[in-house]
């Protein structure tokens, strides 16, 4: 007998009422309410007030004139250039700090396969701990060593004063490989050995294997990494969230959006953007999807079966 | 590998071959030791400068690393030693009266031998300094900060938030990992698409949903607690992920003995989740130490009910120094890197768990 139908059954005694399955179907659900209630309360509901608020011209400020202006908002947004410039900016966030933080990664992770490299453990634990380390804390020590800069450099040589804000960037996004590192590392130790010990009876020379064996072996986990990166550039939940720096957005988008939303209370149009920068980034993630069949090795069935 | 490329004088080979191999595992761990030096000498540059005295840095002939002026007392005042070049060499001494062209100073060693004048501008010398690290800023930080009812208050919400949360993402998380419901893969699937949805979008419609007339929930935790008994959507899955690698057999030996769902749940799924609950748990607590957006929304007027992260970088304005910034930074970073350390055994093991499904 199936195990599944031995189950059901089981759950048949129990209450004689509806088929078995139905039963099975009835508990399941019970124990998705809470999400399911969250989702269609928090989230559902939400986004289509959104998006309905992005089709009025509701302002904070006098909510009594809300009007429905249909795709006004919509058409403002392609004519907005500091919108276009925005959305651009918050791409270009995107694409320097996603391609650091995964030739790090990669980097790190190919160097810790080594069996030469010593104490990994600490060493490991040391690279992810600075993904732990809070955005407030990060940005003070940002301040205060651009402060310190100031003095000591700056005041003492007479030289102009230095604005060194953009380097945050690349700073944050160095000091976030953590995650990206760790899933990685645990791809490319899983890589069965036969295969580069047959490629090396073939010839094939430490970056001949780094290049046409490792790199597709662990294309699932590259995938993995960069839509959790996209995911995270543009305002979605992230598994390590260190909060954000208030004043002081690194996504240009979401500055605007927040601009636009508590600055100028203009709730109709932010929502727009919201809608609009969600649409961009609905988009980025469905191409990267379509993409991944080209060059992402996902392996058989029966190969992941015991994974 | 190698013996089969030079049979004959393997002899040779061998040494060149261990030499070799051992220049490289040195120059690799060297590489390594130098990478995480450069990666995190941010950190012991904040420790450093938050023991700094503020002062230190307004003279161009301090030393790096944190020290106060030698001072001597003197006649019941507190005189700053110099470093005085003479033609016998170079004596410290306290400079006791100051004067344009010659001042007069005083041996700390050999108070009692009186006056000792000397010729040339004081302003000129280097002040004496010693290696003492100063607690003054800490001082100041607490000064700014009302740091323990930041931290009460975290501690608080996160206790709250951190049941409800466990309680509805284990409750989905076995719904989804061991009931047919259908329908169910793409109600998995929904689950997915909301963790990419951006928090933006949301943001509009749930303020005025807490803030209107029925709830009327600003300046006070709930917008911060309440959304978590719903579950969280990331945290599902990582449970999910780890409840699906739980073999099913042990869920249908306990329900051979009459086990119900709940009961399979708390006695054969959890004592074999504990490291994951725990770096699910782990993550929470993170999410709500470093909470700063919701916090700005509505906890934003009332200074009593704000947490470590939005607290300390209100307060961010008021701080005059980076001395005191470094401060902020090591008190709002400290807990969260020990909490690491602590778990670091299966913490990051279980964040790898979140592999890839299509």
């Amino acid at each position: 007998m199936d195990v599944t139908q031995q189950e059901g059954k089981l759950l048949q005694i129990k209450s004689p009422s509806g088929t078995r399955l139905q039963q099975e179907a009835r508990i399941g659900l019970l124990f998705l309410s809470p999400w399911l209630i969250g989702f269609v309360l928090l989230k559902a509901l939400p986004i289509i007030a959104a998006f309905v608020f992005s089709l009025t011209n509701f302002k904070m400020l006098s909510p009594g004139d809300t009007k429905f202006i249909g795709l006004e908002n919509y058409i403002h947004f392609f004519k907005d250039t500091d919108a276009g410039s925005s959305l651009f900016g918050s791409l270009g966030y995107f694409l320097l700090t996603v391609p650091l933080e995964m030739v790090v990664a990669l980097a790190l992770a190919a160097i810790f396969t080594s069996p030469r490299l010593k104490n990994k453990r600490t060493s490991r634990t040391l690279i992810f701990m600075t993904s732990i380390i809070p955005a407030t804390s990060i940005f003070f020590i940002f301040i205060g060593s651009l402060e310190y800069a100031q003095r000591l450099i700056v005041q003492r040589f007479d030289l102009p004063p230095i604005n060194g804000f953009g380097l945050l960037l690349p700073f944050m996004a160095l000091w976030s490989i953590g995650p990206g590192f760790m899933i990685i590392l645990g791809a490319m130790e899983s890589v069965p050995n036969e295969i580069y010990e047959a490629a090396r009876v073939d010839g094939a020379g430490p970056w001949a294997r780094f290049v046409f064996i490792t790199l597709p072996m662990i294309s699932p986990a590259i995938f993995f990494t960069l839509v959790v990166n996209l995911t995270g550039a543009f305002g979605g939940a992230v598994l390590l969230d260190r909060g954000y720096i208030l004043n002081f957005s690194l996504s240009p988008m979401e500055s605007y959006i927040n601009e636009t939303m508590f600055r100028n209370g203009n709730l109709g149009y932010a929502s727009t953007l919201a809608w609009a920068t969600f649409a961009v980034m609905m988009t980025l993630t469905v191409l990267l999807f379509r993409s991944a069949n080209r060059w992402v090795y996902f392996p058989e069935e029966d190969e992941v079966a015991n994974v | 590998m190698f013996n089969r490329k030079s049979p004959r004088n393997s002899g040779v080979s061998t040494l060149t071959f261990r030499l070799w191999d051992f220049t490289g595992t040195a120059l690799l761990n060297l590489f390594m030791f130098l990478f995480i030096i450069a990666y995190l000498s941010p950190l012991p540059f904040m420790i450093i400068a938050a023991l700094t005295p503020s002062d230190q840095f307004l003279d161009a002939n301090a030393p790096i690393l944190p020290s106060a002026r030698v001072k001597f007392n003197y006649d019941g005042k507190d005189l700053i030693v110099y470093k005085v070049p003479f033609e016998s060499g170079e004596r410290h001494l306290a400079l006791y009266k100051s004067a344009r062209q010659s001042s007069e100073f005083i041996d700390p060693e050999n108070p009692d031998a009186g006056i000792i004048t000397w010729q040339g501008s004081w302003r000129s010398l280097k002040a004496v300094y010693e290696p003492k690290p100063t607690l003054d800023n800490f001082k100041d930080f607490l000064g700014i900060t009302q740091l323990p009812l930041l931290f009460k208050n975290t501690i608080i919400v996160a206790v709250i938030s951190e049941i409800g949360v466990l309680f509805s993402s284990i409750a989905v998380a076995y719904g989804f990992s061991r009931f047919r419901i259908p329908g169910g893969k793409y109600l998995f699937f929904l689950l997915i698409a909301t963790i990419m949805i951006p928090s933006n979008i949301t943001l509009v419609p749930t303020y005025f949903l807490y803030s209107g007339h029925m709830l009327n929930w600003i300046g006070t935790w709930l917008p911060l607690i309440v959304p978590h008994f719903f579950g969280s959507a990331i945290l599902i899955f990582l449970l999910r992920q780890n409840f699906k690698s739980i073999p099913r057999e042990l869920d249908e030996a306990a329900m051979l003995d009459g086990a119900g769902p709940l009961r399979i749940l708390i006695s054969v799924i959890l004592p074999q989740s504990i490291p994951v609950v725990t770096t699910v748990a782990l993550l929470h607590f993170f999410y709500i130490w470093n909470e700063t957006r919701l916090s700005s929304l509505y906890l934003g007027i009332s200074p009593t009910l704000q947490m470590v992260s939005f607290g300390v970088q209100r307060s961010q304005s008021f701080f005059f120094t980076p001395e005191v910034l470094m401060v902020g930074a090591l008190v709002v970073m400290v807990v969260p890197v020990v909490v690491l350390f602590i778990s670091q055994r299966f913490f990051m093991q279980d964040m790898v768990v979140t592999q890839i499904e299509k």
